[in-house]
């Protein structure tokens, strides 16, 4: 791997609660290489966006550190300097409460513009119209409109401007798609991904969605309950995947074709729920909905096994590294 | 299946909303059956009218500001929308049942999970001889309601509240409500969009497991075409408050004919991986004023003058399929 763009090092962030610590994130690694799509996935409470708060400074890690082109970021945005939250930015999921309902469009992408001192007056506008342009908005036509007189596509269209307006070099995409509709959701992930090209940007997209990651990720991350189960290239991924969690999941996405049914692993029971975050059971945390469940399971935490290159998995079935037929 | 009467069929229903701005003219004549022991998708996007079609059918609409403005509600041959308030009922009681979207929002957070299961149970079931059950025949049936649905340690689950349960547990929950009765047409708004996969998958599992054995109709509501393959037998895609296509379910989608379902189709994420396709431009119509004609055709690559004017009739497309597309027609004689 080239040198990465961002790193996590044993990131953990637990928050105190009076019902006893949330382990929301417990010590993952993974890197990104610049360019690189690395899709997120996990159920809720598995703690996906609350890694993706960690890296733009939402949340300081309690453990561990983010490194930011191989500098140290494990600190909230307070801390953080201006050059460095120019360059990371973050779309949330609902743009319907993520843009102001009383400013103009042309007022929230101004907003960055002015904080980062990039443009002002006559070229501020010019900007901004640039940025519409780049999101395919006719800037005529959206500049002086308010979010709630457009649709949501659009709306997410104005959020990935406005990510995009300090011109980062990462951009955090928390489950930008998931309240759109599946012909909106296209047209924005084409959008994304010639963005990428475009500008040479590195996304962090985190989705419960795998059909989309197969579209749009070129590596998966597969998160259980603030662990990390299984990394890998999407390809490999989707050919090969290793951790029974992985085949649960796999196995239990609605399809449209046979010939999409033909790729998912064989029929495998998914049974039990997603434990609370304050009461993680022992051992390896997904023992307890796991049909391939042994006796160490549930004493031991299994360790990070990378049983071919770049593709990791932490589970008991690989205990060593080897070659896999 | 023409030789049997439809146990529901709605005819050409259209229903709209007065608000301050005017009239929403939301349903545009929206036709469709299910027949006894059939399973049915109602699929589209969201605003497309899917949820207010089962209202009307379970006449839960407000009226005002809803009104049925024409067409016919049919279940068993009688019309919904003339039922006076006790055949209605009757009707709610022992014909139909739903399943909603969001579990909190149909249980009652103030009552215990038993006490509602109780409620529906006492009203609903009798004896072989019409009397009504006792205590503890209603006691077991809500258990094993409960236990039906997959869940764990029903008795105590009779003890929680709503706001006690995961997602997951609440919509099992209302599923064990909804066929804790012998109701004969089951209709499911939406019923796992809120939930994981995995929890999706044990959910649709159970149903269709529990719809089998009671030998009930199925009408499900949803927006994800891979649960309606899973589900469903024949399915309706809706688009702007009317049917655009029918057709056997596996078969429609492996090739849609109406270009709104094309476009639908080809937007949807595949494990194949060969990307997705740019989408379909432009937005569902304002109700207000609604497009004359088609009400896709502004969004249509395949518009034709005829389409602004005149909205398409149902045209045979394949076996049992039929798309409202007058590239479908057929050249005159």
């Amino acid at each position: 791997m080239t040198e990465p763009i961002l790193e996590a090092r044993g990131l953990t962030k637990f928050f105190p609660t009076k019902r006893g610590t949330v382990r929301a994130v417990d010590q993952i690694d993974f890197a990104m290489a610049p360019g690189d799509t690395l899709g997120l996935v996990g159920e809720s409470g598995s703690g996906k966006t609350t890694t993706a708060q960690c890296v733009v400074g939402i949340y300081a890690p309690t453990q561990g550190d983010i490194l930011f082109q191989g500098r140290s970021i494990g600190a909230t945005a307070a801390k953080r300097s201006r050059d460095l939250k120019r360059e990371i930015r973050i779309v949330f999921q609902d743009p319907g409460s993520s843009l102001n309902p009383k400013r103009t469009i042309k007022q929230i992408l101004a907003t960055p513009l002015a904080v980062h001192r990039m443009a002002s007056g006559r070229e501020q506008l010019a900007r901004i119209s640039a940025l519409l342009e780049r999101v395919e908005l006719p800037p005529t036509e959206y500049l002086y409109k308010h979010p709630q007189s457009i649709g949501g596509g659009e709306k997410q269209m104005v959020a990935i401007a406005r990510a995009l307006a300090t011109d980062p070099s990462f951009v955090v995409l928390d489950e930008p798609t998931s309240a759109l509709d599946v012909s909106v959701q296209a047209k924005i992930i084409n959008l994304l991904l010639g963005l990428q090209k475009e500008m040479g940007l590195t996304y962090l997209f985190i989705t419960h969605d795998m059909s989309l990651m197969r579209n749009a990720a070129s590596r998966v991350a597969i998160m259980y309950l603030g662990k990390l189960s299984e990394i890998a290239d999407t390809a490999d991924f989707f050919q090969m995947p290793l951790h029974p969690y992985t085949k649960m999941l796999l196995s239990s996405i609605p399809v449209v074709s046979d010939e999409e049914e033909s790729l998912k692993p064989a029929k495998g029971i998914s049974r039990g729920e997603i434990p609370s975050p304050v009461n993680v059971p022992p051992g390896c945390s997904f023992h307890s909905r796991c049909p391939s469940r042994m006796e160490i399971c549930d004493k031991v935490d299994p360790t990070t096994v990378e049983v071919a290159p770049g593709h990791v998995v932490r589970c008991h079935l690989f205990p060593l590294r080897r070659e896999i037929s | 299946m023409p030789n049997r009467s439809p146990l529901l069929e709605v005819r050409s229903l259209h229903v709209g909303f007065r608000i301050f701005e005017g009239h929403l003219r939301v349903l545009d004549g929206v036709t469709l059956s299910v027949h006894e022991g059939e399973r049915v998708g109602l699929v589209g996007e969201t605003g497309c009218g899917k949820t207010t079609t089962v209202k009307s059918v379970l006449r839960v609409l407000p009226m005002p500001p809803a009104k049925v403005t024409g067409g016919e509600i049919l279940y068993r041959g009688r019309d919904v929308l003339k039922m006076h308030r006790h055949a209605l009922h009757i009707l709610r009681r022992q014909e139909l049942t739903a399943i909603f979207q969001d579990p909190l929002q149909s249980l009652n957070p103030v009552f215990t999970i038993g006490s509602q299961l109780r409620d529906i149970v006492r009203d609903s079931m009798r004896t072989p001889e019409g009397k009504p059950l006792s205590r503890r025949e209603i006691e077991a049936r809500c258990i094993q309601a409960l236990e039906e649905t997959g869940m764990p340690d029903p008795a105590r689950i009779m003890s929680n509240y709503p706001i006690q349960l995961s997602g997951g547990m609440r919509q099992r929950v209302c599923i064990a409500e909804a066929l804790s009765t012998n109701a004969r047409l089951l209709l499911a708004d939406e019923p796992t969009t809120n939930l994981d996969v995995t929890i999706q998958d044990q959910i649709l599992r159970k149903l269709d497991r529990l719809v089998d054995q009671k030998g009930a109709s199925v009408l499900m509501i949803t927006h994800s075409m891979g649960v309606v393959r899973d589900l469903t037998q024949r399915i309706y895609i809706m688009y702007a408050g009317s049917v655009v296509e029918t057709g056997p379910t596996r078969q429609l989608l492996a090739s849609p004919r109406h270009p709104y379902t094309e476009g639908l189709m080809a937007s949807v994420p595949r494990l194949t991986g060969r990307g997705v396709s740019e989408g379909i431009p432009g937005r569902i119509p304002n109700y207000l004023a609604p497009p004359p004609g088609c009400r896709f055709h502004p969004r249509c690559p395949h518009r034709m003058p005829e389409c602004s004017v005149e909205a398409p009739p149902m045209f045979d497309v394949g076996a049992d399929q039929r798309a409202a597309c007058y590239l479908y027609r057929r050249p005159s004689p």
